[in-house]
């Protein structure tokens, strides 16, 4: 399918979004996550949303039928960390404190990547900075409406986020190694080059951002008096650090050994701003208790361990350990790769730990949807919900599963029958650009003006 | 009395320099018989264009031609407006050769920093350091007409440029520029007409100056803007209200910034497109995006944005030393086929836009990469309006340039055979009125391009 | 919470002890869905090991021997699956150098013998053990190409057929010198799946095959040298001298030694193969990351592929998105023989999932097994002693509640040599722990 495909699913789609096209799948064992599973179930989808669930669903005479018989339907995937549809480096890594730029204006919404977890059931990705300063950059949240624009893709009501990092990466510039960054320069040494400076860059930021409100509030307090101060200086690392003090604004940490969560925890509380979620978080199973007690979310990784020292505590059980300690757990790819399959990632819990099916899924359902503050809408199948749906051919904890269809807002975005089909079509498309583009001197002769590919372009 | 002798001195200086002027160029050149292409009118068959102190002084069929008029038989010979290089570092001697010739694949029209810089900078702390803004800097106070890629560019009938400084992310004031005088200061016709941004990327997002990636490069322009607006601001609370507010303090960089007519943001790919369309009306400035080769998946959008757009004559091709067994992608293939024919579709669009050399400084390069363009569709008529009118519109410098028209500036090339075809040439250039010979040989091939391996750019040539 | 894990502990300690030592390498499994593998599936039967081997598989066998039993009623008993590509016991920690022993400096080092480095007290092997993998193949190369500012490497050293189980390498060690680990060059040097776009002046492509030929052109007289040098050991010329390198060649130059040829793109396996018909010696193509038109030639010449991870992203972005799913049943379908590994370390583990991605994407279910267990005992030469369950050979044994491909699938018992082997790891003594922290 890949390019040739997505542009005819463009108007596809198009075409849908006008139409308030009903859709009726029949006959699915339904995995709704939060309300167990229909066998033989059916799932309506009217104007992008669920508007029926159950065995005996009855649907308007024009609603398109997908029988399911045989497969399952699931909620969308949704990935709670991913780098995909960054355009121009995924790091701002010349400084400790990013928190000026933002995700959302770098958004590639032509990365191949994008329709390859699309066709691993992913619907939804929380799209990060990465991890090279104590605070990173502005988040976003997408859903992965391949063939649309980056404005399109964004999930409409998400709350934006921040990402905060700790321990070696961020620190790693400290003291720096001749390294593929590096390329052979000497690389300036930059703050922090410990976790105690990791730190205290988290603690000024939001010193000085306390200061920054105050001193707004203050110009804007004389303003109402009626005087004609000068308005301070708008600045863009602050203020998404006052959004996070007013709430506004999600705090996503890369983290990975226990006291630097612990440390994380501690500083929050004492400059009154949450952690929404502890990405990675490989050793939270040893302070669990403390997480559930802050209210953070772990995502974390099925079973990475041992690349570096930070990770080499880490244990594929720690998913379980934290889930049983009352953390609301979600597992994450942080890879283009991994994304294509956070289903089977998710059946590692299930060996791992001992957790039930539905637990396994909702680690990368309803439970990363929950982190995002988007469970209203997604995460589930529930009635009401957006219907980002996906269908197995076999259950989705089986490793020898694959998917058929996804559907987003009840648009269809996958087919895998499709993708089979137009494979050939697209080769042949590709070939007549080869053609197109060798010399004159093996094309056919030019007429006069030459070829016009005008039309074509326009099509 | 003072003033009488200071007046006196202005005369003779004035006096001084039309003797200079006259010895150099006739009073008046008359172009007779040649098919003469306005622009803004009419084509004239058969025409006369007359010219007068550097200035179009007539132009028409049935002109009589002056007593004092050097004659120039145009039989057989076309007349066109001077062509514009529309983003160009022509005239600015460390501005060969541009660096965003080196753009990579696939990725933003970016430039890697400034190679071989001697004194490393000190790192910078964030956007408040301002390591990368130029926008003080002036191509008028840069310019020179012994600029080695001048008369190259002239061989290609080339008159004029919006020469920009180019180096930082705010890359300073640009000038409309005619590639020719004895001084600098002769060469400026309007500045400043805009500041250009280029994205400037460290290796993946790491570097030791803020910033290195492109969302940063994005907040770094965003913040500077913030910042200009907030000192505009302050500027004019304290002159309402002097007392118990403190000064503001005078900023360079700011007044460069506030100083810029508009701006010229970096877009090739559609996402790009996209993405700078929203942020130049994000930025609230009157702003032109540059690069366009994959525009042809955003025409309806360019014409709605109602945005002036600068198309690169740098075409994409398929990257020099490839493994010929490796396949490229799709969208390449799309871009190297199809980017030519973003011109056509603009014009058709009504979208306005003008070329840019992007690098492309041979006068043989020059005239195949707009031949490539009509090739895949735009009209002759269309192109030439690109390379004239349209790029002195863009910057506000149609009433003056861009068109053959009572008044103009006498910026005019003359070609034997149709502009931009294989085997035409160009015979004469004018620049304010001052005829130049174009070299033949600078029009040719150059002879060292063996087939693959010669890079597309060629840099050297006009030091010959 | 100190005296748990003090106890867990003191249970690590013991664990090994009690398990692999003595002589309780005797037993019978009875009661069980029996997977050989190389004969059809028994759905209820027993096996009776005897000192480490299998003695007997069948519906009705009789302990004896002093065996002990185990009733495996409602379970599944397979072959311990093998890895055929790791890392597994030389490298511990990815990022911290000291940790590593991989990659040796210079281009040539056939004399290198991975067995010699295997920490048995290495965290991965427990942990790979944990997913039913009970031999892997060890490799002293990770396969970067860069050669890290020296020449790059070509030959890194000989891969061994290790045992997840033992106190020293030495028992640990089912074939040493099981391969000849080799990276087959490529035009361009670096690793071209991973292609950097630099911005650089890259050399000319006809330069860089220039390149590419000159160090086809060195390997050719490396394998020469190695050929003069058996002659003149093979004619007792007086003043011949024993050269530790070359002798070491003389396996592979014989073909007895396979070479572990890292081929990933198409024009690499082409070339491999042409390389072995012309030096003579036996090749498998390791980790490759597409078939193209090699399919006939490899069957052809009778090679073997251990295939890589199929979890991995296409190389291009026109590539089908199930491209790196599909491979391996390319490679099947062309009639070629194959086995999977990860070429890694703490993903060593995973490899049934990454065959078990291939059989979603089409791959046959009993093709799947037999490249995660006989084929990969037949390629490393050791089909004879492991990769299925036969009478005779080494009692390498999982007993599971379900298809070991499957994720959700509990390895409840493993056998090695006919010892049982903990299931315990790292991971599990960290769960243990925490769940319990108060």
């Amino acid at each position: 399918m890949r390019r040739l495909a997505a542009f005819s699913l463009i108007a596809v789609a198009t075409a849908l979004a006008a139409s308030s096209q009903s859709i009726l799948i029949r006959n699915a064992t339904v995995l709704t996550v939060t309300k167990g599973s229909i066998q033989n179930g059916s799932v309506l989808i009217e104007n992008g949303k669920i508007a029926a669930i159950g065995k005996n669903v009855s649907a308007p005479a024009d609603a398109t039928v997908v029988d399911a018989t045989g497969r399952y339907l699931m909620p969308g995937i949704i990935d709670c960390h991913s780098h995909t549809a960054i355009e121009g480096g995924i790091n701002e890594g010349s400084v400790s404190d990013s928190s000026m730029v933002n995700i959302k204006d770098v958004i590639n919404p032509y990365d191949i990547n994008i329709y390859r977890a699309l066709a691993g059931g992913l619907t939804v990705s929380n799209v990060l900075h990465g991890s090279a300063n104590a605070i990173g950059g502005q988040t976003v949240v997408i859903k992965l409406r391949w063939g649309k624009t980056a404005q399109e893709m964004l999930f409409d009501g998400a709350k934006p986020g921040i990402k905060f990092a700790l321990g070696e990466n961020p620190k790693r510039q400290g003291y720096p190694q001749e390294s593929f960054f590096t390329q052979g320069q000497v690389v300036e040494r930059r703050y922090p080059g410990t976790r105690m400076g990791v730190e205290e860059v988290i603690r000024e930021s939001f010193t000085e951002a306390k200061n920054y409100q105050a001193e707004w509030k203050d110009y804007e307090n004389r303003v109402e008096r009626g005087e004609h101060p000068i308005p301070p200086r708008k600045d863009l690392r602050l203020d998404p650090l006052v959004e996070v003090l007013e709430g506004k604004r999600y705090v996503h940490a890369h983290c990975y050994r226990a006291d630097e969560i612990l440390m994380l925890l501690r500083v929050a509380n004492e400059m009154g701003f949450k952690i929404r979620t502890l990405q990675h978080v490989l050793e939270g199973y040893k302070v669990a208790k403390e997480i559930a007690a802050h209210g953070a979310g772990a995502s974390t990784f099925s079973d990475w361990w041992s690349y570096k020292i930070e990770a080499y505590d880490a244990t594929p059980y720690n998913a379980a350990i934290m889930a049983r300690k009352g953390v609301v757990v979600s597992l994450n790819s942080d890879s283009d790769e991994l994304q294509r399959h956070l289903n089977l990632e998710a059946a590692k819990v299930m060996r791992y730990g001992g957790l039930s099916e539905t637990e396994a899924l909702a680690m990368v359902t309803i439970n990363p949807a929950k982190q995002l503050g988007i469970d209203e809408t997604v995460g589930s199948i529930e009635v009401g919900k957006s219907a980002d749906l996906v269908l197995f051919d076999k259950h989705p904890l089986d490793n020898f599963s694959k998917v058929e269809k996804v559907w987003i807002d009840g648009h269809q975005y996958f087919d895998r029958e499709k993708d089979l089909e137009t494979r050939p079509a697209f080769e042949q498309k590709k070939k007549a650009l080869e053609e197109k583009l060798k010399p004159a001197a093996q094309r056919p002769a030019r007429g006069q003006g030459g070829s016009n590919p005008t039309a074509e372009a326009i099509q | 009395m003072r003033y009488g002798s200071i007046n006196a001195a202005v005369l003779t200086i004035a006096a001084t320099c039309a003797v200079a002027m006259q010895a150099e160029v006739p009073s008046a050149i008359a172009i007779k018989d040649a098919h003469v292409v306005t622009v803004s009118g009419a084509d004239l068959p058969r025409g006369t264009v007359l010219l007068r102190d550097g200035l179009i002084e007539e132009v028409g069929v049935n002109i009589a031609v002056p007593a004092d008029a050097w004659v120039i038989d145009g039989s057989g010979l076309t007349v066109y407006p001077g062509f514009i290089d529309a983003l160009s570092t022509w005239g600015i001697p460390s501005g060969a050769p541009q660096a965003s010739a080196n753009r990579p694949t696939g990725g933003a029209p970016t430039t890697p920093a400034p190679a071989a810089q001697t004194q490393p900078e000190p790192r910078a702390h964030g956007p408040e350091d301002r390591p990368q803004t130029y926008s003080f800097e002036r191509a008028a106070d840069l310019v020179n007409p012994s600029e080695s890629r001048i008369e190259a560019a002239r061989a290609a009938g080339f008159t004029t440029s919006a020469t920009f400084p180019n180096r930082g992310i705010f890359e300073g004031l640009g000038a409309m520029i005619d590639l020719a005088g004895t001084r600098g200061r002769d060469m400026v016709v309007v500045q400043p007409v805009g500041q250009q941004i280029v994205f400037r990327l460290g290796p993946s997002g790491f570097g030791r100056t803020f910033p290195t990636s492109l969302m940063g490069n994005i907040a770094y322009v965003r913040q500077l803007f913030l910042d200009l607006n907030q000192y505009r601001q302050a500027k004019q609370i304290y002159d309402a209200h002097p007392g118990g507010n403190r000064r503001p303090e005078y900023d360079h960089d700011l007044e460069g910034l506030a100083e810029s007519p508009r701006i010229l943001l970096p877009a090739d790919e559609a996402q790009q497109i996209d993405r700078m369309l929203s942020f130049g009306q994000e930025l609230k400035v009157p702003f032109v995006v540059y690069g366009m080769h994959e525009a042809y998946r955003r025409i309806d959008e360019l014409k709605q944005a109602g945005v002036p757009v600068l198309v690169s004559l740098k075409w994409p091709e398929k990257p020099k030393n490839a493994d010929p067994a490796e396949q490229q992608d799709y969208r390449q293939l799309e871009m190297q086929t199809q980017a030519p024919a973003v011109p056509g579709m603009l014009a058709k669009a009504g979208v306005k836009f003008a070329f840019y050399s992007d690098g492309v400084d041979n006068a043989a390069d020059l005239k195949k990469a707009v031949k490539k363009a009509i090739d895949a569709g735009i009209s002759r008529a269309d192109a030439i309006k690109a390379l004239t009118l349209n790029a002195a519109e863009i910057y506000g410098a149609g009433d003056r340039l861009g068109s053959i028209e009572k008044g103009k500036i006498a910026n005019l090339v003359m070609t034997k055979g149709e502009a931009f075809e294989d085997k035409t040439t160009v015979e004469y250039v004018f620049i304010d009125g001052k005829e130049f010979e174009p070299s033949k040989d600078l029009q040719k091939e150059p002879a060292n391009r063996g087939e693959p391996k010669q890079p597309a750019i060629s840099g050297d040539r006009g030091a010959n | 919470m100190k005296s748990a894990h003090l106890l867990a502990i003191s249970l690590i300690c013991l664990a090994p002890a009690l398990l692999a030592g003595g002589d309780d390498n005797s037993v019978l499994i009875r009661n069980v869905v029996i997977h050989p593998v190389t004969s059809p599936d028994i759905p209820n039967g027993s096996v009776l090991v005897i000192d480490g081997k299998i003695a007997e598989v069948g519906m009705k066998v009789s302990a004896r021997g002093g065996a002990r039993v185990v009733d495996g009623h409602g379970l599944h008993l397979y072959p311990g699956l093998i890895n055929a590509a790791t890392n597994v016991g030389l490298a511990e920690i990815g990022a911290l150098r000291d940790t590593v022993d991989l990659d040796e400096i210079g281009p040539f080092n056939p004399e290198l013998r991975a067995e010699i480095a295997f920490n048995p007290s290495s965290e991965h092997i427990a942990v790979t053990r944990a997913s039913g993998i009970t031999s892997v193949i060890t490799l002293p190369g990770s396969g970067a190409r860069g050669g890290r500012g020296g020449p790059a490497p070509v030959i890194t050293g000989q891969g061994a057929l290790m045992h997840l189980d033992g106190w020293t390498w030495e028992q640990m060690a089912v074939k040493p010198g099981a391969v000849m680990d080799m990276l087959f060059p490529q035009i361009g040097g670096g690793s071209s799946r991973y292609a950097a776009v630099s911005g650089g002046q890259a050399p000319s492509f006809e330069e860089q095959e220039k390149q590419y030929r000159e160090q086809l052109k060195r390997i050719g007289e490396f394998f020469e040298e190695a050929r003069r040098y058996e002659r003149a050991k093979n004619a007792g010329l007086a003043d011949f001298q024993r050269d530790v390198r070359l002798e070491a060649m003389l396996p592979v130059i014989d073909g007895k030694q396979p070479l572990f040829m890292r081929a990933e793109r198409e024009r690499m396996i082409k070339d491999s193969v042409e390389f072995a018909e012309k030096e003579k010696v036996k090749i498998i193509i390791a980790d490759p990351h597409e078939i193209g038109r090699t399919g006939p030639l490899l069957k052809e010449h009778n090679i073997p592929v251990v295939l890589g991870k199929t979890f991995e992203l296409p190389m291009h972005d026109d590539d089908p998105y199930d491209a790196p799913y599909t491979l391996p049943n390319e490679f099947y379908k062309a009639g070629v023989e194959i086995c999977f590994g990860t070429f890694d370390v703490e993903f060593a583990r995973n490899v049934p999932f990454e065959a078990a991605q291939a059989v979603a994407f089409g791959l046959p279910h009993d093709i799947a097994l037999k490249a995660l267990t006989i084929n990969s005992a037949e390629v490393l030469g050791a089909g004879d002693r492991i990769g299925s369950i036969e009478k005779g050979k080494s009692a390498d044994l999982i007993l599971t509640d379900g298809d070991p491909m499957q994720a959700r699938t509990t390895i409840k018992q493993m056998f090695i040599a006919g010892r049982e082997v903990s299931l315990e790891s790292r991971h599990t003594r960290e769960y243990e722990k925490w769940l319990a922290r108060p």
